[in-house]
């Protein structure tokens, strides 16, 4: 059975969720903050790890950063919740995989703990890892927040930066408008498909996409958006 | 102000004049002074005593006045800071507990209930998304005050096309009356250099309430036109109208006017409206009329 470690300081969030992914079929441990975290990730070697952010003695996000710098690639899903954007720029940044705005429907981290664990590369480090990313001659330098096809840089608007970023960071995977909503803009907007639609169309638009015959965007008709290319980690 | 001082400076410009003119009005050492030196001296020292005086009292009671309008504008930030503050704290008091509930429900719902629990348990299932639905407005109200805007060109003539469009689509809007006016001559409306999904937002909040507060058979029409250096939006509506002890309050945060009891909403999509709207460097307005109906208004800076 796939072990998942749940690390978060309040106890009904874990009292309740742990029997709730435990039903989804996985074997689950608790940790309590970011220490308990570490240690429980040596000893109870989980496959992916759900933390929180803000805990005491440590952090989730330190909490991260100290098992990236050991080497150890784990799936991490952070769930964030202090009301910033940043928090969620940044947790991608670090090497988290992906990240849940709380509260949220216990059914859709199950749903990304599947997705997660379907897209690591056990011991290696992800794609959310990776300072530049390539796909084709697509490149998408992460630090600076440039894409670049072939030799041109293509002219993006930050929040199509933003998009494209989680979308090769997420290659394969069916991506709601929904979830791109919550992940990308952080809220969800009263004509969400209008405002994810726009975007897309942008991304479309400045990669020489064509959606009738996608190299990089794929649609999922009346569902969202998948990205079918493929995505490697460059240095 | 101007007009104070120059009365405050009168005496001593008399006292100029009359020094000057002195000696054409009276004779030399008018004898009813009682007093050495001519008069025209004596009323140029007087004039600039006078106006001395009167200079120092001016400038006491401007600087009364300017000190307790920084008090109030003070306070007023200072109370507006403190309910962001608490709104803030309110969210991340809320998300937890949402948190924990959510997946409570869910561990209840994965056993099959019998029929009472089964709506019990939707009911409370309902209340919970709903409380949810004020944790997010909340968010979207404390990021708008701290994340930077991610400015584009806007076009607004196509954004507001978009939200009526989209609002005719909802099947509350039906059998109202929505119209959209926007210029074309002598020259289209002008971009407004500003977040399109924001504005969005803020115009698609406006649409929202006049459906949910209008009837069938009740108008309601989006203006929008140039008046200087601004886009003047219009959201009218021939609905109830607001009573006028509520309209002062409308734009705060959680508040809920008589009129909106047993109508869904957080109390939030006002709030949110006029965070927009400043963060653009615009403004936000409304009349109404009970009775008659409502018309809110944007205000936002040209690019």
């Amino acid at each position: 059975m796939v072990k998942v470690l749940l690390v978060d300081d309040e106890r009904a969030i874990t009292d309740n969720l742990a029997p709730f992914v435990e039903r989804a079929g996985f074997a689950v441990d608790v940790a309590v903050d970011g220490k308990d975290a570490l240690s429980k990730a040596a000893s109870f070697t989980p496959e992916l790890i759900v933390s929180d952010i803000l805990m005491p003695r440590l952090d989730g996000r330190e909490m991260l950063r100290r098992l990236r710098q050991a080497g150890d690639w784990t799936p991490v899903i952070l769930l964030t919740q202090v009301g910033e954007s940043t928090e969620r720029a940044m947790a991608l940044e670090e090497g988290a995989d992906d990240y849940l705005n709380k509260p949220f429907d216990p059914h859709e981290l199950v749903a990304r703990i599947r997705a997660v664990l379907r897209r690591a590369r056990p011991g290696k480090p992800p794609l959310a890892a990776a300072q530049r990313l390539a796909c084709g001659n697509l490149v998408l330098d992460r630090q600076s927040r440039r894409a670049y096809v072939g030799s041109r840089e293509a002219n993006l608007t930050p929040k199509a930066v933003a998009l494209l970023e989680y979308m090769m960071t997420h290659p394969d995977e069916l991506l709601t408008r929904d979830r791109l909503l919550d992940t990308v803009w952080g809220w969800d907007y009263p004509a969400g498909t209008r405002t994810v639609d726009t975007r897309i169309a942008e991304l479309r638009r400045v990669l020489g996409d064509d959606p009738a015959d996608p190299q990089y965007i794929e649609t999922a008709p009346g569902q969202g958006y998948r990205f079918v290319a493929l995505v490697e980690a460059t240095s | 102000m101007k007009w104070r001082w120059l009365i405050a400076w009168f005496p001593a410009l008399l006292g100029v004049a009359l020094k000057l003119l002195g000696s054409s009005i009276w004779p030399e050492n008018l004898p009813v002074l009682y007093l050495r030196g001519d008069a025209g001296t004596l009323a140029l020292l007087g004039g600039i005593l006078l106006s001395g005086l009167a200079s120092a009292f001016l400038y006491l009671v401007q600087r009364a006045e300017r000190q307790r309008r920084d008090d109030v504008a003070g306070v007023q930030t200072r109370t507006a800071e403190e309910r962001r503050r608490f709104l803030r704290r309110l969210d991340h008091e809320l998300k937890n507990p949402l948190t924990a509930i959510q997946a409570g429900l869910a561990n209840v719902a994965s056993t099959p209930l019998p029929a009472a629990q089964q709506a019990a348990l939707e009911s409370v299932r309902s209340q919970t998304l709903g409380l949810s639905r004020l944790s997010a407005d909340l968010r979207k109200l404390a990021e708008l005050e701290t994340r930077p805007l991610e400015r584009t060109l806007v076009d607004m003539a196509e954004l507001l096309g978009e939200v009526v469009e989209i609002t005719r689509e909802r099947p509350e809007a039906a059998e109202r009356e929505l119209t959209l006016t926007v210029p074309q001559a002598p020259w289209p409306l002008p971009e407004v250099n500003g977040d399109p999904d924001l504005l969005f937002l803020a115009v698609h909040n406006l649409l929202t309430n006049a459906v949910k507060f209008t009837q069938p058979g009740n108008r309601i029409e989006v203006r929008a036109f140039e008046d200087s250096a601004v886009i003047v939006v219009k959201v009218a509506d021939t609905g109830p109208g607001i009573p006028e002890v509520e309209i002062s309050h409308v734009w705060e945060e959680l508040y809920r006017g008589q009129g909106a009891r047993g109508i869904p909403g957080s109390g939030l999509g006002l709030a949110l409206v006029r965070a927009i709207a400043e963060r653009h460097g615009g403004r936000v307005g409304l009349r109404s009329r009970e009775g008659q109906g409502t018309v809110f208004t944007i205000r936002l800076p040209i690019a």
